[in-house]
């Protein structure tokens, strides 16, 4: 498949024909469309918070001064650790047990093994909202506080089926014969996952990463049920506290300049990992 | 070595390599997997037939009542009639526009890569934040659609999309679809580009038109691409809650209150945790059903091609 891809990068553009030129038309006009409300989001962000002329015309004022708002109105640097804590420690142990978990399930060829791939896989269809209720019972009744942990103690779990799915796709393609190999070298259970399997699961665990850091990052539900003290919020969360200021059209740049600044973290790590991005996500569906 | 000969001899038709041993490495998955999902579930249904409020827990049970009470006054079907309709919005729209999006940007185009951006982006943004936008962007009088009518010689005063009973829900369906439909598109354009060119090429050989070789090797090379997406998209669109929660609370009326926005307010705003639960039980065997006949349907059909 990869040769593949550079053989047709390497092909000659198609000729401007009119049928070719359509094609740029309806692109271009699309495009246009889909991102039209992100250019004028971002346009307006730049405008000062008293400024109530239209934001239809698109960046005819230069300042910081709703992102400074915004940036303190958030506690941005507060919220941005809490979602980076969240985010980063739930994709460590999600990659780690999920890893673990796939291994059997990919390996054995057997009853129990190909039983517990779909018992995994069944919880893709539950909704978080559908079991809220058992699940906060579930907490208290275990004595778990509202700390930063207990949503995170969720992102892992509804990260389970689809990294579990995910990797017992990607083990078919990790050779049984490496491992055969390593365990006459005398390597233990272990060893052979640690240092065999895992390394050559590499392209699973980008696209694990990306898929799950990304609803992860994005989520607000979990947080919003479990966390109370405004100091543990994380970005998402804190994006929630303003959804009074929709009703009041004077707090629309700073609220404009809040929204970027929130997905600002995303969209930076987007631009520079654009290749793995686009693969990772695809990976995750079409490997699987 | 001798240790791993016995365990092979015992049973049969496995190799020493891959013993029952590796069994263990799915203990603490499995550990988050019951205690934080499973167990909830299976709690639902003993939660269903109580009157728990949530925070007293000297709750009775009542028996059937909290199912008796959701289906007579009719929140259930409710919710259930704008949750399917939510989920064929997204699956119909976010599948075609996907897949449109994929056909075009498959071509030997310039730019693709940019267009491909553009396409994505939406689906960077968290759901409250998206929210934020389309709110924005629906608000009557000064928003984005109403001041382009408005600039149009249109009327754009009387544009309110979610304060309107008949369109508020097609008015949210479309925001999931525009952030969804990106990822949708990359799927499909990873699928694509499984397509071998030279089957391509011998239809054009023939003299197959572009729309021909799109329905006839295309579409049909990649049906399970098409599967795996409508599948990803019927669970997102059943498990509709982010924009009814954040861009109309539910309304106007009962006009958006999706089984799982309904389910949360009967739990946190109303406190009738039992009476949640029993929404939640129902819930869980719609959805079971129609993943089931999915995935029976959708088998079905590959095996026919």
């Amino acid at each position: 498949m990869k040769l593949h891809h550079t053989q047709t990068e390497k092909e000659s553009y198609e000729k401007m024909t009119p049928k070719v030129f359509l094609i740029y038309v309806l692109i271009v006009v699309f495009c246009l469309i889909v991102i039209s409300p992100l250019i004028i989001v971002f346009s307006s962000s730049f405008r000062i918070p008293e400024n109530q002329t239209s934001p239809l015309y698109l960046f005819t004022q230069f300042s910081l001064e709703s992102y400074k708002r915004a940036f303190v109105n958030m506690n941005y640097p507060q919220e941005f650790l809490n979602s980076l804590i969240t985010t980063g420690g739930s994709v460590l142990v999600v990659v780690l047990f999920a890893t673990m978990a796939a291994y059997p399930i990919g390996r054995i060829k057997a009853k129990p093994a190909r039983f517990l791939y779909y018992f995994f896989i069944s919880g893709l269809v539950i909704p978080s909202q559908m079991v809220i209720v058992p699940i906060a019972q579930t907490m208290s009744r275990m004595h778990i506080p509202n700390t930063r942990l207990t949503p995170m103690l969720m992102f892992i779990t509804c990260s389970m089926p689809f990294s579990v799915f995910l990797y017992a796709g990607f083990m078919k393609s990790v050779p049984v014969e490496i491992e055969e190999s390593a365990y006459l070298d005398g390597a233990g259970l272990w060893q052979r996952f640690s240092k065999v399997v895992f390394p050559l699961l590499k392209p699973a665990t980008v696209s694990t990463v990306i898929t799950q850091g990304l609803w992860i990052w994005n989520d607000y539900f979990y947080p919003m049920v479990f966390i109370s003290k405004k100091d543990q919020y994380s970005l998402p969360v804190g994006m929630i506290q303003f959804l009074g200021d929709k009703e009041n059209p004077a707090q629309w740049n700073v609220l404009f300049a809040s929204c970027i600044l929130c997905a600002l973290p995303l969209i930076i790590i987007f631009m520079l990992l654009q290749k793995q991005f686009i693969n990772g996500i695809a990976a995750g569906a079409v490997k699987g | 070595m001798t240790t791993e000969a016995r365990t092979g001899k015992k049973d049969k038709n496995r190799s020493p390599v891959f013993t029952n041993k590796m069994y263990f490495f799915t203990i603490p998955a499995l550990a988050f997997f019951l205690v934080f999902w499973i167990f909830p579930v299976l709690q639902l249904f003993y939660y269903s037939i109580t009157n728990f409020n949530g925070i007293n827990y000297h709750y009775d049970f009542v028996g059937m009542k909290n199912y008796v009470k959701i289906f007579q006054n009719g929140t259930i079907l409710n919710s259930v009639k704008i949750t399917l309709i939510y989920a064929v919005i997204i699956v119909v729209l976010s599948n075609l526009i996907g897949l449109g999006a994929a056909l075009l940007l498959n071509t030997r185009i310039r730019g693709k890569g940019i267009f491909r951006t553009c396409a994505y982006f939406p689906a960077l943004f968290s759901a409250i934040v998206v929210g934020f936008i389309w709110s924005y962007v629906y608000m009557p009088t000064s928003g984005m659609i109403a001041s382009l009518l408005t600039m149009a010689g249109l009327d754009g005063t009387s544009f309110n999309p979610l304060g309107s009973f008949q369109w508020a829900l097609f008015a949210i369906a479309l925001v999931e679809v525009w952030k969804s439909f990106g990822t949708t598109m990359i799927i499909y354009l990873a699928g694509l580009q499984t397509v071998d060119e030279s089957l391509l090429e011998a239809g054009r050989i023939d003299g197959c038109t572009e729309w021909q070789l799109i329905k006839m090797v295309k579409i049909p090379l990649i049906y399970p691409t098409i599967t795996i997406n409508v599948i990803l998209s019927v669970i997102a669109g059943l498990k509709a809650f982010d924009f009814s929660f954040i861009m109309t609370n539910g309304g106007p009326g009962k006009s958006t209150k999706t089984l799982m926005f309904q389910i949360y307010e009967i739990a946190f705003n109303d406190q009738k945790m039992g009476r949640a639960s029993a929404f939640s039980v129902v819930a869980f065997f719609l959805i079971i059903m129609i993943t089931v006949l999915m995935l029976f349907f959708m088998n079905k059909k590959e095996v026919e091609l």
